[in-house]
């Protein structure tokens, strides 16, 4: 149920997020992306855990779209950024399904207050090169110093993250990792993970809480940055193409790690250990890139929504994922996108 | 021109890689923060948990340096195992909940490697009720192992002497370093926040205490799942 607070916060969250260098006719995050379909194919062992229908075997149709985390309007693949990967299975039941994946293992934050709190402290801020001497303190205190500035890159993506970090124990974690990210050399070969619990059910009734992740049969390998490498601007798009094109095709198992008691099942700035109990739940096969036309029409003009789940799947109570659905509808709607699934659309 | 383009800016840049001042860092800069905040050694072994899938597969790594540690006293180490490897794979066998177990010369260390389900001390305790003898041969070889012989009548001491010599596990999570030094230092998790540029200088100075140190947890194939699961399942008669 969406109150009219939620409102209020989700569109303040969103009005926020919004960057001077991005464009309001676009996303306010992860503005570049590229759309990509295929299918997924659940194995024999899915059906076990989850009655829901994309679990069950069939091949399902899904529509992906990759992206770059920044808010800038204008593509910088080499940069060091999240990536993310929202993936719509199209179904036959009543509702789709939209798993929505980043790089990132966790969130910045627990709660919406302190995700309202973060997000003002963490706005773009003009970049700041550290100096030499600045340096040189970092090396003499055996800290790393800031990395040097890209070209053209005017705005400081992380150092208000920082300054929130170095407060609150729980964005330690993702401000680290954040901050060592750096690019792939493809879209397909990184592991996305949908951070939030969700909970499945059984054939048999068991319920399970689960988290998903998709893992690039290509592998992960990130691309070497160091000091000297000036970053390209644009690869992961003609990449993805050239990857897809002569019928190959791009492959990810989707991962399902099952939660455990006393497991951090709302709590999506904590991952949970790597070793708890992991199903292989399916395959996502990629075949096509969708052309500059559909890419416009279809893919920019697409509303993901990360409660957007068929039957047998349903949220945590987890409250990021909860105001999620409410911002990502006031987003849809700002930018004149397809009708957000729940505001009718699909 | 931007800081970093300036000549001195590069010049900087390289610093890291120079030879003098790999030098200072390492004789100069890292004894002075080892005396200014200093790190207490963290314990070894996996932590306390109670949740199932963490006290399945836990990972011993096991470092005795050696008494002798020439070419004749590794292997006369060598000798000490070989001889006993049917009582140590009948024991291994006898424990039950051990997955996988070797020994590794690396260095002057001989070093036991193994993953096992359940409680530590209980798998140190079965080990050696079951193979104690060989582990008094092993023993012999191992600076400060005689005062342990025979193990089968010190096994308190010998399971504190295991935990002492088990690696440090650093955690999965890298921030979660601040949380474990903390601890070692008796501040609780509502202790004060550290400063996340610190990180890579409390590893840094966490390696004078354990300088030896387990990277995470490890990876699993099947995690969640123990021993005695594995072997019902696949049915091989346990
Ligand atoms: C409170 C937390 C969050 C807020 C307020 C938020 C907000 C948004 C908004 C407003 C958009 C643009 C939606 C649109 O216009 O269609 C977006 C896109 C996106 N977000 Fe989030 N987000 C949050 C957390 C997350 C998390 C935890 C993940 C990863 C699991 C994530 C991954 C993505 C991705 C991949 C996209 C791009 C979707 C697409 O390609 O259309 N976000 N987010």
């Amino acid at each position: 149920m969406t109150t009219n607070s939620d409102k209020a916060v989700a569109k303040e969250m969103v009005d926020i997020m919004h960057r001077p260098d991005g464009d309001p006719k676009l996303r306010p995050i992860h503005t570049n992306g590229i759309g990509v379909t295929g299918f997924f194919k659940a194995s024999e062992t899915a059906a076990e855990y989850s009655n829901s229908e994309p679990f069950q075997g069939n091949k399902i149709p899904v529509t992906i779209r990759f992206s770059n985390a920044s808010g800038n309007k204008t593509r910088h693949d080499g940069w060091s950024d999240i990536r993310g990967m929202a993936t719509r299975f199209h179904l036959n039941g009543p509702q789709d399904f939209d798993l929505i994946a980043m790089t990132l293992q966790e969130f910045f934050t627990p709660d919406v207050p302190s995700t309202l709190e973060f997000l003002k402290a963490a706005r773009p801020t003009p970049y700041h090169s550290a100096t030499p001497l600045q340096k040189i303190r970092d090396y003499l205190s055996l800290k790393v110093p800031k990395r040097n500035r890209y070209p053209h890159e005017d705005l400081s993506p992380d150092d208000g993250g920082k300054k929130y970090a170095n407060k609150h124990k729980f964005a330690q974690l993702p401000i680290f990792q954040t901050a060592s990210i750096g690019a792939p050399v493809s879209y397909a070969r990184a592991a996305y993970h949908a951070v939030h619990t969700f909970i499945i059910t059984a054939p048999n009734g068991k319920r399970n809480w689960v988290r998903f992740t998709w893992q690039p049969v290509a592998g992960v390998r990130p691309r070497p940055i160091g000091p000297d490498n000036k970053p390209d601007d644009d690869y992961l798009n003609q990449e993805i193409r050239d990857r897809l094109s002569d019928r190959e095709t791009a492959r990810f198992t989707l991962m399902m790690s099952l939660g455990e008691q006393e497991d951090e099942v709302n709590n999506c700035t904590k991952p949970w250990p790597l070793h708890r109990t992991r199903i292989v739940m399916g395959m996502l096969t990629l075949n096509h890139v969708l052309d500059a036309k559909a890419q416009e029409s279809k893919i920019e003009k697409m509303s993901y929504n990360p409660c957007l789940l068929p039957e047998g799947i349903e949220p945590s109570d987890d409250p990021i994922l909860h105001i999620r659905r409410t911002a990502y509808e006031i987003s849809s709607k700002e930018r004149h996108a397809n009708r957000c699934p729940f505001a009718g659309g699909q | 021109m931007s800081n970093e383009e300036s000549w001195f800016g590069r010049f900087v840049d390289t610093l890291p890689t120079k030879g003098w001042f790999k030098f200072l860092s390492k004789y100069v800069v890292t004894p002075y923060w080892l005396w200014k905040d200093p790190k207490p050694k963290l314990p070894g072994g996996p932590r306390v948990s109670s949740q199932p899938s963490d006290n399945v597969q836990r990972m011993m790594n096991l470092i005795m340096p050696l008494k002798d540690p020439s070419e004749i006293g590794k292997a006369r180490a060598v000798m000490a195992i070989a001889q006993n490897v049917d009582e140590i794979f009948g024991g291994l066998d006898n424990v039950g909940t051990v997955h996988f177990a070797r020994f590794v010369i690396l260095g002057d260390k001989l070093c036991m490697i193994s993953v096992y389900d359940g409680d530590f001390s209980n798998y140190i305790r079965d080990f050696i009720v079951t193979v104690g003898s060989v582990f008094d041969a092993i023993m012999a070889e191992i600076e400060g192992g005689s005062a342990l012989i025979p193990t089968e009548q010190n096994v308190e001491a010998f399971i504190e002497w295991v935990h002492e010599h088990d690696l440090f596990q650093a955690p999965d999570f890298p921030t979660e370093l601040f949380t474990l030094q903390d601890q070692a230092k008796g501040i609780g998790p509502d202790g004060p926040v550290h400063d996340l540029s610190t990180l890579p200088r409390n590893l840094v100075l966490q390696f004078h205490s354990n300088p030896d140190i387990s990277l995470g947890g490890g990876y699993r194939a099947y995690p969640g799942f123990s021993a005695a699961q594995i072997r019902e399942k696949l049915g091989v008669g346990w």
